[in-house]
């Protein structure tokens, strides 16, 4: 297998050289830099929309979350990942209307042009923060502990993480945000291709696709309905999953920010269901693997499952196209999230271009840094963390709505509003807050009372307005 | 023309929404039951196949009759 992981490996990096080398100059301006000059064609769009979206969480955290919770993983993501694209051409159109008007550095400054207070930006800014971190470093220590696996003796799961890591920050830093946009396209074609030769040897160890239900019916046949055997998929906790999935290109700056750098409107909408038709066909074998591990390997841990089914059960040029993808599917993924929060950080400064550039390169090594000693600390949780980090960042998704939607500025009291969601939902993660009251998740709640209290803040602003 | 692409850009809105709707009533997600397979498939991940596939159809339908275009994009 080795053998081929070299081959697999050789090529993957031949293509990144090309593609840094290919966006490389050594006289970019900053916007060229961090946003790729905003000419990115509707294909290239689409895959590294994809490719931001469907990363490591994918590959490793879905199907481990059919093996464990079943087939109502599927509205969780597939279900949700289709309302999201429909919202996309709605919320994609008024958000690129925006971005002309306020000359777009980022979602963050965005919002401070926009509510004239940089507080809309501070807010933005720290929910990014504090939820993609943790979700970029789960993605690194998920994939570091699967390579320890697939070269024992070699690095150990940290030694791992510290090379993604330092390879992620290289590459950012050499090619910008078009480099990153070639190696999403790279990755999201692997991970389709890898991912279905798996789903297709997981569906012919048992013959056909109702023979793989058949044998997971006679094992475990709650996993074939909702809420599934440990009851997670009830309708709340699905309907709360799809209004944070559907607020991902709202709330998400590194998904945002592909809405506005892709050249033209009629691009962005192909975009919009193209990355439909790519969720459905990426999320669909992981269907299988699930079934399989459920079948095969129903007390495993998932580490132990992921390195069985994706590896060991594989032939070996499947195997090492796997390791290869997965090691793609981190690093552009992570690379998406790390450079959106340093183009976060850079559109709230002002002053010399040259000055603020340079912090944002520095930036770029803080937030590697945080992320990889994160990488040391975090669970395999991987499918439920990132259910965390789309929820904590939709609480921000009033004060998005509302500037892209208004045409004066929106008032401030929706930041207020949203940041006290924001703080109630960590207390709940932290436990000092129950996770559901009078029978309803808090999530929903606090959705429900966003919902209401923006709505009301306006009625407010605007009888005043007329008194 | 635009009169009738806004009309069918509501349109689209509205199956969406009911589609949505349904998505999370015991129609789709009956609590317990796999039953009857479809094709071999338990039933609710038949038809929320089917649903997402019909969101994403919606979706390029919606593409072609979204009112929005590049000449008010830049009106802005």
């Amino acid at each position: 297998m080795r053998t081929w992981i070299y081959i697999f490996f050789g090529i993957f990096f031949l293509l990144l050289a090309l593609a840094s080398w290919k966006s490389y100059r050594r006289n970019r301006s900053a916007e060229e830099f961090m946003l790729a000059g905003k000419s990115i064609g509707s294909i290239l769009g689409f895959l590294t929309f994809s490719a931001a979206l469907f990363s490591a969480f994918t590959f490793m955290g879905m199907p481990d979350f059919f093996r464990n919770h079943g087939i109502g993983a599927w509205t969780f993501l597939a279900f949700s990942d289709g309302v999201m694209v429909f919202f996309i051409l709605w919320f994609g159109y008024l958000l690129r209307k925006k971005a002309k008007e306020h000359n777009f550095q980022g979602v963050a400054g965005l919002m401070v042009s926009s509510y004239r207070t940089k507080w809309a930006g501070v807010a933005m800014f720290a929910s990014a923060f504090i939820f993609l971190i943790p979700y970029v470093a789960i993605q690194i220590r998920g994939i570091s502990i699967f390579l320890e696996a697939a070269f024992p003796g070699m690095l150990p799961s940290w030694g791992w993480a510290l090379f993604m890591v330092f390879m992620m920050l290289v590459y950012a830093e050499i090619g910008g945000l078009k480099a990153i946009v070639y190696s999403d396209a790279i990755q999201g074609l692997i991970l389709l291709l890898v991912i279905w030769l798996i789903g297709a040897t997981s569906i012919a160890a048992f013959g056909n696709v109702g023979d793989v239900f058949a044998a997971v019916e006679k094992v475990n046949a709650d996993l074939l309905s909702t809420p599934g055997p440990k009851g997670l998929f009830s309708w709340q906790f699905l309907l709360g999953s799809m209004i944070a999935v559907v607020m991902i290109p709202v709330t998400q700056p590194q998904l945002t920010t592909r809405l506005v750098i892709v050249k033209n409107l009629a691009s962005m909408k192909k975009m919009a269901y193209a990355v439909g038709f790519f969720a459905i066909l990426v999320i669909t074998p992981t269907i299988f693997i699930g079934m399989y591990g459920a079948v095969k390997y129903p007390d495993a841990s998932a580490s132990e499952f992921l390195s069985q089914a994706l590896l060991f059960d594989q032939a070996a040029p499947v195997a090492a196209l796997a390791i290869v993808g997965l090691f793609a599917a981190c690093l552009s993924t992570t690379n998406a999230q790390i450079f959106a929060l340093g183009n976060e950080l850079r559109s709230l400064m002002q002053g010399e271009e040259k000055k603020v550039m340079r912090i944002t390169r520095v930036s770029l090594l803080f937030f590697a840094a945080v992320v990889f000693l994160f990488s040391t600390l975090m669970s395999d949780q991987l499918a439920l963390l990132a259910r965390v980090s789309f929820t904590g960042t939709a609480m921000m998704a009033p004060i998005v709505l509302l500037a892209v939607i208004s045409k004066m500025p929106p008032p401030k009291g929706v930041i207020v509003l949203s940041s006290l969601a924001l703080i109630t939902y960590l207390l709940s993660l932290a436990g000092f807050v129950p996770e559901t009251l009078g029978g309803l998740r808090l999530d929903l709640w606090l959705y429900l009372v966003l919902f209401a209290g923006t709505l009301l803040i306006v009625l407010v602003k605007k009888s005043l307005k007329t008194t | 023309m635009l009169q009738r692409n806004k009309l069918y850009w509501k349109i689209c809105i509205a199956i969406v929404l009911a589609i949505v709707v349904l998505g999370y009533t015991p129609l789709l997600i009956p609590g317990g039951k796999y039953q009857p397979m479809i094709l071999g498939v338990p039933y609710s991940l038949a038809i929320g196949f089917l649903a997402t596939v019909l969101l994403v159809v919606l979706t390029f339908i919606g593409s072609r009759v979204h009112p929005g275009s590049d000449r008010k994009e830049d009106e802005s």
